[in-house]
C-alpha cells in the first residue's frame, strides 16, 4: 500500500512529467489550446504509455536481458511503439468509431511524444528513490507509475488549456504572442507544482 | 497475386528495405556494443576515481565495524599514496535516520595523518542536507585530530541541521576507527581507559578527559553506546576530588525523536550531587555492570526514554567511579594537572 | 554558393529548430539549467543530425515511400544508440548529466523533420550542410539559454562558481520555460524589427530608382 501511495504521489505531483521533468512538452505546448482537445489529448497519451509499458516491460525483462540485447533497446522500443499507436488506431476506428472521431487525430501525433519513450525507459531503469527500500520492480508496478504519470500529464494538459482559454480575452504583445506566452503560462504552472516538492514520503 | 508478381511488387521491395536497414542497424550496433561496452569494473573505477579526485588503482578491502555508530559499507586501499578511500554510514541522524558518505583517510609513514576528503553519497531520512555545504565538510580535512570528531565543538556542527552533521561525523570517526583497525596501520588514538572501570558500554577511543586545576575537578567527554533504539550518547560530566557529579551535560543527544531527547536531560539531572555509590543506588548494579531497567524497584525517575536513560547513566557510572584514576585524591590543595593526567595514562 | 549560404542562414537564423520552429523542446527545457549538459545534448544532436541526414539523403532513392518512416526511424534510432555507447565510453561525465534525455534524441522533432523535410529532397552535400547548420543553430540556442539559466540560477558558469547570489527558481524547469519563452520573444522581436528595416530601406530604394527614371 505504502508502495502504491509512492508511485500515485510521485507519478502525478512530485514527479510530474511535464512540470519535473519535462517530457511531453510538444503536445503540451502545441495541443492546449483548448480544453478539450487537451483532454482527448491526455487520455491518448495515458493510454499509450499504459499499452506500450505493459508490453516493453515484458520484452525488455524477459526476452532482452536473457539474450544479452539491453542495447537495442532505444530500436525496440520506439518499433513497438510506433507499431502498437498504428494498431491502436485502426482497432479504435474499427470498435467506436465516435471515441475515434474524438480522439484519433492525436494517436499518430504521439509516435514522436516523448513522454512514452521516456515512461518505457524509466521504468526499466533505477525507480529506486520512489519504489522505496526493498521493493522490486515488476511490471504491476510499471504499468501502474505509467497510468499515474499519464494522468499527471492529463492534469497538467487541462490546467494549462484552461489558462490559455482565458488569456484569449487578452490582447498579448505581437512579439509575446504564441509560443512564448504559453512558455510563460507554463512557468506559473511549474511554480506551483513546486509545492508538491515539499512531500515526502 | 503469383509468388512471381509477389517478388516483383511493391511491397516485396518495402519489405526487403526495412529488413535490410534493421539488419544493417543491428549488426553495426552488435559491433560497436562490443567495442565500446562499459564493464561493471570500468565503472567502479570511474565511480572512486571521481570520488578521489584522480585516477587511481586500489585494492577492495574486506569490511568490518568497529565502532557502533557507523557501518562500513566498501573500503579501497589506494595502491598510488597509501590512503584509504572508505564508504561509512553514520547513524543519528534527523528522525534516526543515516548519512552514507565517502571518505578519504590519509596515511603518512603507518599512521593516520588526516581526513583528505569527505563526500556524502546519500542519505535516509534527513531534511536539511542543504546545509551541510562544502565549508562544513572541508573541516574535516582542515581540522583533524586524534582522529575524532563531534557534531558539537569546532565547528562540526550545523545550526538548523545538528542531527545529519552528527550522523557525518558518526560516519567519519567510523572510517576513522576502520583504517586504524587495518594491518600495518598502528597510532591512532590510544586507548587510555582500557584498564578503567565500567567501560562495557563506552566508546573508549572517543572518551576524552580535561583536568580543571583551578577547582580540582575533572571534566570527562564520555562517548557511551547508545543502547538498543538510541545512538551514541556524548556527556560531559564533572567530578570533583570527592568523586561527586558536580554538573552533567549531555552534548550529543541521541535519542530517537524530542519527547525522548527531553526526558533523557530531566533524567540526567538526578546525576548532579551524587557520588559512585549514589549513582549505583538508582539502578541495580549486578555483578558488575548495571541492570537494564525492568522492575518497579529497578527505574528512572522519569519513566519513557528508558534506552536512553540508560545509555547516560552508563557515563555517568564510568565518570563517578573512575575520577580517582585522573585526580590525585585527598590533596585539594595543591593539584598538579600535567602530573595527574600523566598519572591517569599509567593506568592503560 | 548561394545555396549553402541559405541552407547556412536557414539553419542560424530563419528557420532556427529553437526559437523560429520551436522543436526539440523537451531536451531544451530538461537541459538548459546547466550550460554543460545544454552544450553537450547540443553537439551530440549536431553529430546525429548531420549523419541522419547524410544518410537519409544517400539512401533516399533506394528507401520505397511506403515503408520511409520506419526506415528513418531506425536509422535515427541506431545512431541514438551508438552515440549513447560512445558518450557512455568516453565522456561519462555528460553522459551522467544528460540523462534519460539522450535516449529521448529519437523522438527529438528536429531530426525527424528535418528528414522528412530536407534530407529525402536534396543531395548528400546539401544535407550535411544543412544537417550541421540546423544542429549548430540548436547548440547555440541551447548553450546560450544554458548560460542564462545557470548564471542566475545556480550563480556559475559551466561549473565554475562566479558569484553567490542566485535565483533557484531559475534552474528549474519553472524558470527555464520562462527564459525559453522570452529569449522566443526577444529572438521573434529582433528578427521582425532587422526584416522591416530591410524591407524599409528596400522601398526606398526602389522609390528612388523610380523617381530617378520618371524624372
Amino acid at each position: 500500500m505504502a508502495t502504491f501511495i509512492a508511485i500515485v504521489l510521485a507519478a502525478v505531483l512530485t514527479n510530474n512529467f511535464i512540470t519535473v521533468k519535462t517530457y511531453g512538452i510538444c503536445p503540451f505546448l502545441g495541443v492546449s489550446k483548448k480544453t478539450s482537445s487537451a483532454v482527448g489529448m491526455g487520455i491518448a497519451v495515458t493510454l499509450v504509455m499504459v499499452i506500450a509499458t505493459l508490453v516493453t516491460y515484458p520484452i525488455y525483462t524477459y526476452v532482452m536481458v536473457p539474450l544479452g540485447i539491453e542495447f537495442l533497446e532505444i530500436i525496440f522500443f520506439i518499433f513497438i511503439i510506433a507499431s502498437l499507436v498504428q494498431m491502436l488506431e485502426k482497432i479504435i476506428q474499427k470498435i467506436s468509431p465516435s471515441l475515434y472521431g474524438a480522439m484519433g487525430i492525436y494517436l499518430p501525433l504521439i509516435t514522436t511524444n516523448c513522454a512514452v519513450l521516456g515512461v518505457t525507459e524509466l521504468v526499466i531503469g533505477d525507480m529506486s528513490s520512489i519504489l522505496g527500500e526493498g521493493v522490486a520492480m515488476n511490471i504491476g508496478w510499471a504499468a501502474l507509475y505509467a497510468l499515474f504519470a499519464g494522468l499527471g500529464f492529463t492534469l497538467v494538459m487541462i490546467i494549462m488549456s484552461g489558462m490559455r482559454e482565458k488569456l484569449n480575452y487578452y490582447k498579448t504583445p505581437k512579439a509575446l504572442a504564441g509560443f512564448p506566452i504559453a512558455m510563460v503560462t507554463a512557468c506559473f504552472i511549474c511554480m506551483a507544482f513546486t509545492v508538491f516538492s515539499y512531500i515526502s514520503l | 497475386m503469383t509468388v512471381k508478381g509477389f517478388f516483383k511488387s511493391n511491397v516485396f521491395k518495402c519489405l526487403v528495405t526495412l529488413l535490410c536497414v534493421l539488419l544493417v542497424s543491428g549488426i553495426f550496433l552488435t559491433v560497436m556494443n562490443g567495442l565500446l561496452a562499459v564493464s561493471d569494473q570500468e565503472r567502479l573505477d570511474r565511480a572512486i576515481n571521481k570520488i578521489y579526485g584522480k585516477p587511481v588503482s586500489y585494492t577492495e578491502l574486506a569490511v568490518a565495524d568497529y565502532n557502533s555508530n557507523a557501518t562500513i559499507e566498501a573500503a579501497y586501499k589506494i595502491k598510488d599514496d597509501g590512503n584509504y578511500l572508505v564508504k561509512s554510514t553514520g547513524k543519528g541522524g534527523f528522525d534516526n535516520g543515516t548519512i552514507t558518505c565517502w571518505v578519504v583517510v590519509e596515511i603518512s609513514g603507518t599512521s593516520i595523518s588526516g581526513v583528505g576528503k569527505v563526500v556524502i553519497d546519500s542519505n535516509k531520512g534527513q531534511t536539511q542536507m542543504a546545509e551541510l555545504k562544502d565549508s562544513f565538510l572541508n573541516q574535516f580535512s582542515q581540522g583533524y585530530y586524534d582522529g575524532i570528531y563531534y557534531a558539537t565543538s569546532d565547528g562540526f556542527f550545523v545550526s538548523n541541521s545538528t542531527k545529519s552533521s552528527n550522523a557525518v561525523c558518526n560516519a567519519v570517526n567510523g572510517a576513522l576507527d576502520f583504517v586504524n583497525a587495518q594491518p600495518g596501520i598502528t597510532g591512532g588514538t590510544e586507548d587510555v581507559y582500557a584498564e578503567f572501570d565500567y567501560i562495557d558500554n563506552i566508546e573508549t577511543k572517543q572518551t576524552s578527559h580535561i583536568v580543571d586545576e583551578e577547582n580540582n575537578c575533572v571534566i570527562f567527554t564520555v562517548v557511551s553506546k547508545g543502547y538498543n533504539n538510541p545512538t551514541n550518547f556524548t556527556s560531559e560530566i564533572t567530578v570533583n576530588a570527592q568523586g561527586v557529579i558536580t554538573a552533567f551535560k549531555i552534548i550529543v543527544n541521541g535519542s530517537t525523536n524530542d519527547s525522548y531527547e527531553d526526558k533523557v536531560v530531566q533524567n540526567a539531572k538526578i546525576f548532579v550531587g551524587k557520588n559512585l555509590e549514589g549513582i549505583k543506588a538508582i539502578l541495580n548494579v549486578g555483578e558488575s555492570y548495571p541492570v537494564y531497567p525492568g522492575d518497579n524497584s529497578n527505574k528512572f525517575p522519569v519513566s519513557g526514554a528508558t534506552e536512553s536513560s540508560y545509555t547516560v547513566y552508563t557515563a555517568a557510572l564510568f565518570a563517578a567511579a573512575n575520577y580517582d584514576k585522573i585526580l590525585t585524591v585527598g590533596e585539594p590543595e595543591l593539584p598538579d594537572g600535567g602530573e595527574t593526567e600523566e598519572g591517569g595514562n599509567e593506568n592503560e | 554558393m548561394n545555396k549553402y549560404k541559405k541552407i547556412t542562414l536557414d539553419g542560424l537564423i530563419y528557420q532556427n529548430p529553437t526559437f523560429m520552429l520551436v522543436l526539440g523542446t523537451c531536451p531544451t527545457l530538461g537541459l538548459i539549467s546547466s550550460a554543460f549538459s545544454a552544450m553537450g545534448m547540443g553537439l551530440t544532436v549536431v553529430v546525429i543530425l548531420t549523419l541522419s541526414n547524410i544518410l537519409i539523403s544517400a539512401l533516399r532513392k533506394v528507401i520505397p515511400n511506403a515503408v520511409r518512416i520506419p526506415c528513418y526511424i531506425v536509422i535515427i534510432a541506431t545512431l541514438v544508440t551508438f552515440a549513447r555507447m560512445f558518450l557512455e565510453k568516453f565522456v561519462p561525465d555528460l553522459y551522467d548529466s544528460l540523462g534519460g534525455f539522450l535516449a529521448l534524441i529519437v523522438v527529438n522533432c528536429i531530426i525527424l523533420g528535418r528528414a522528412e523535410a530536407f534530407a529525402n529532397k536534396h543531395t548528400v552535400p546539401e544535407a550535411a550542410v544543412d544537417g550541421i547548420m540546423q544542429g549548430l543553430g540548436f547548440t547555440v540556442a541551447l548553450t546560450l539559454m544554458g548560460i542564462i539559466c545557470e548564471f542566475f540560477g545556480k550563480g556559475s558558469l559551466f561549473g565554475l562558481q562566479i558569484m553567490d547570489f542566485k535565483i533557484g527558481m531559475l534552474a528549474k524547469p519553472a524558470g527555464a520555460f520562462l527564459v525559453y519563452g522570452l529569449c522566443i520573444a526577444v529572438f521573434t522581436f529582433v528578427i521582425d524589427n532587422i526584416e522591416r528595416a530591410k524591407r524599409v530601406k528596400a522601398n526606398k530604394l526602389a522609390r528612388e530608382n523610380l523617381l530617378k527614371e520618371v524624372a
